[in-house]
């Protein structure tokens, strides 16, 4: 296949009028049967949360795009209920890629919609000081929240994010509710971009209920009915370039799951937009050898590390129903955490539960009476780096360790959550950290006063990562500036959370797709 | 100087005859004695099922609060179909936690004189008390090594849909609405020509991009079908 037949040319004019636009369309790898040559205004390279966002902006502001993904769209008959299965099909390395240093899984998603598909739905606006801090370190002077509602506003809008209404935040959120007002701890509604949610508790795996507006449901068929032409299966493997300017981007087909490879791709473009994720887009850089002049790519890897604990309660609390995070407290954020409820397969809570034979099936039968809270931290001095695991590879290597004076954030946000549990009724808790007794009961919590913990006393997870290719003001300690164009080349930005120059302190989701969102009006203005 | 060429010759073979026993004590451990499952477990070797089969029988014995046991639930075979759908790479690395984990009773054994057979080897209550020195020690790499394979284990028990019946956590059915995104996919695999809505269908069906609101579901709602318990 040569060509799209959506394409009415290599160039099309900007600023078409509405009924000039065409459908673009979607490409899947049964239809692939030879080398893919297509151009555009602008290739997209990454379909989650932000690179749908710049896709459907651009490509609504009259702008020719392609957009490519690795992954396949899934349909709800691909959804598999088995959390492990389901993993091996949406997640890369199956689900089970690790950091090296401190050996810690975080997960990243290969499907159409990137991680939206597999993610909570969280939208979370940080709060001002984080961008003034992001301002005053990284000499940014038009990236403070206020200057980011406005683009906030538009994406709040599109996805109708709204907070979760009580109808479906089901007993296990209510719970971490009631906690918090008894301790005096401000508790909100998680704000989440999802429309008819039915409290499945499902969002890990794929939502049936198609409530979820995962960026497959909601901005890549927005681009599409705007004119974009969206590639599945594909996978790109490096930028082509011409002095300071990328004129397009190569790869290859991928067999869906096996990751077989195919016929090769290329696509010409005026400008190249990369949003293949924290983790993918340094390596691309690194195997194109471009725009690391300031020897930031794929350094000052940051993460959300999160603690969870559960609470189990005298009374059924039936956590399989309700919003998967219903819940959260932005209490602590200064102090470095952010506190919210959660739910996940159960096979996946289990595996933290003490105990082996019959007294572990004791404690499996006390699931359904049990609450969860995590909290996730904000560890902005436990940094970390991705590299190719060889040279021009697209694996990565992480490597992250946690500095030790994040450890009592830690230590912290699992004293508040055992004490948030008992003061909503909880009659014992599951820390689940080394050390620690397998279960307290209420007058245990005096054990988590000023204790000290070494990071291998954590069973940690972060799937939140960040600052990769970090923007800064000087180009010399930063890969972009602050619309995501890199400093090195004239026509290259990056939108995905590897720009952040620091963690958020919540869930990068929302923040991402506001820097998209900017990025794609800017990048639409230089065309 | 004889002698000494004497005893050096006599060292040489002690060694080797040594080294051959060695050798052969090892590959009698690592490849022998293993019983022949009743029916092979695809993607699992027969070691790697029997490793399997005995961590999922010691962690999930039958009876108790959940009654299927970790066989009952067919841990072993959903561990073979879990195998084979991981990259290559990866399954490798699993393939060889449950060699640790099989053989590293040689490091940290059983109690018990013959404590330092293999793991599979091991009586069901000697395996859960190899499995709790495992869990509680102060190495966080021997934590970790445990983590990974109650992991694997316990996501084959909970795949299992009678144990999820027993906790009245089986999944419910869920009647997808069409979607904007339902005339624009197939499923994974198919061409484009499978997708199963036309655009005018979609619009006909509600707003683009909207799904109508539903209602939460709760213990009343009927179970997947998947997930039913089967009549005979």
């Amino acid at each position: 296949m040569t060509g799209s037949p959506a394409s009415a040319g290599p160039w099309p004019r900007a600023q078409r009028g509405e009924a000039e636009r065409s459908p673009g369309e979607v490409h899947v790898f049964a239809d692939y049967h030879g080398e893919l040559r297509d151009a555009a205004d602008v290739v997209v390279v990454g379909s989650g949360p932000c690179g749908a966002v710049v896709a459907k902006e651009l490509a609504e502001a009259g702008r020719s795009v392609v957009l490519l993904e690795e992954g396949p769209p899934f349909t709800p008959e691909d959804f598999v209920l088995d959390g492990a299965l389901s993993m091996a099909r949406t997640m890369r390395e199956a689900g089970l890629r690790t950091t090296r240093g401190h050996v810690m899984p975080t997960m990243q998603a290969i499907a159409l919609g990137g991680g939206s598909l597999v993610n909570s739905a969280i939208c979370v606006r940080p709060p001002a000081f984080v961008f003034d801090a992001w301002a005053t370190q990284f000499e940014l002077s038009h990236t403070s929240r206020a200057d980011l509602d406005p683009h906030f506003d538009a994406v709040e809008a599109f996805l109708g994010i709204a907070p979760t209404p009580d109808a479906v935040q089901g007993r296990r959120n209510l719970l971490f509710r009631e906690g918090c007002a008894t301790l005096g701890i401000e508790s909100e509604p998680i704000a989440r971009n999802v429309r008819g949610c039915r409290g499945s508790g499902e969002c890990f795996t794929g939502c049936r209920a198609r409530a979820k507006q995962s960026m497959d449901l909601s901005y890549v068929p927005a681009a599409i009915r705007a004119g974009a032409r969206v590639y599945t299966s594909l996978r790109v493997e490096g930028l082509l370039h011409s002095g300071r300017r990328v004129t397009g981007v190569r790869g290859r087909v991928v067999a869906p799951f096996s990751g077989a490879p195919g016929p090769a791709l290329t696509v010409e473009a005026k400008a190249v937009v990369l949003a293949a994720g924290c983790m993918a887009t340094p390596l691309l850089l690194f195997a194109s050898g471009l725009a690391n002049s300031s020897g930031q790519v794929g350094r000052n890897l940051q993460f959300h590390p999160g603690v969870a604990v559960m609470g189990v309660f005298p009374d059924r609390v039936d956590p399989q129903f309700g919003a998967t995070q219903g819940m959260q407290s932005l209490h602590f954020l200064r102090e470095g955490f952010k506190l919210e409820t959660l739910w996940a397969p159960p096979a996946v809570l289990a595996v933290r539960l003490p105990g082996a034979g019959l007294a572990l099936k004791e404690r499996l039968a006390e699931i359904p009476f049990a609450s969860i809270v995590d909290a996730i931290a904000s560890c902005h001095r436990s940094l970390g780096s991705v590299r190719p695991r060889r040279r021009g590879s697209l694996d990565p290597v992480l490597s992250w360790r946690p500095h030790p004076d994040d450890l009592p954030v830690l230590g912290h946000a699992l004293e508040v959550i055992v004490d948030v549990l008992f003061a909503a009724g909880a009659r014992k808790v599951l820390p689940g950290v080394h050390g620690l007794p397998d279960e307290m009961v209420p007058g245990d919590s005096a054990l988590l006063r000023g204790r000290s913990y070494r990071p291998t006393d954590f069973v940690m997870a972060a799937n939140h990562a960040f600052c990769t290719t970090r923007m800064h003001g000087d180009p010399r300690q930063g890969v972009v500036d602050e619309w995501g164009r890199c400093h090195d080349l004239d026509n290259l930005y990056l939108a995905d959370t590897g720009v952040f120059p620091r963690c958020t302190s919540v869930n990068p989701m929302f923040t991402g797709m506001a820097l998209a969102h900017r990025t794609a009006q800017h990048l639409h203005d230089r065309l | 100087m004889r002698s000494l060429g004497y005893v050096a010759e006599v060292q040489i073979t002690v060694g080797f005859a040594l080294g051959l026993a060695l050798s052969l004590g090892l590959g009698w451990r690592v490849f022998a004695g293993y019983p022949r499952p009743a029916a092979p477990v695809k993607g699992l070797s027969r070691r790697e099922a029997a490793l399997v089969a005995a961590a999922a029988e010691a962690l999930f014995p039958r009876g108790g609060a959940v009654p299927p046991s970790g066989l009952d639930a067919g841990v072993p075979a959903w561990c073979g179909r879990w195998l084979e759908a991981l990259p290559a790479g990866t399954r490798l690395l699993v393939r060889c936690l449950f060699a640790l984990v099989e053989h590293a009773t040689l490091l940290f054994p059983a109690p018990g004189w013959d404590g330092f057979r293999r793991f599979s080897a091991q009586g069901p209550e000697r395996r859960g008390q190899v499995l709790e020195g495992w869990r509680t020690s102060r190495w966080f790499l021997r934590r970790l090594v445990f983590t990974s394979l109650r992991a694997i284990v316990t996501q084959g028990y909970f795949a299992d849909a009678a144990v999820l019946r027993a906790l009245r956590l089986a999944p419910l059915a869920i009647v997808p609405p069409v979607t904007a995104a339902d005339a624009l996919y197939p499923p994974i695999g198919q061409p484009r020509s499978r997708v199963r809505f036309r655009a005018d269908q979609v619009e006909v069906r509600g707003p683009l991009d909207r799904p109508p609101a539903g209602a939460p579901l709760d213990l009343a709602s009927p179970l997947h079908p998947d997930y039913r318990e089967r009549v005979a």
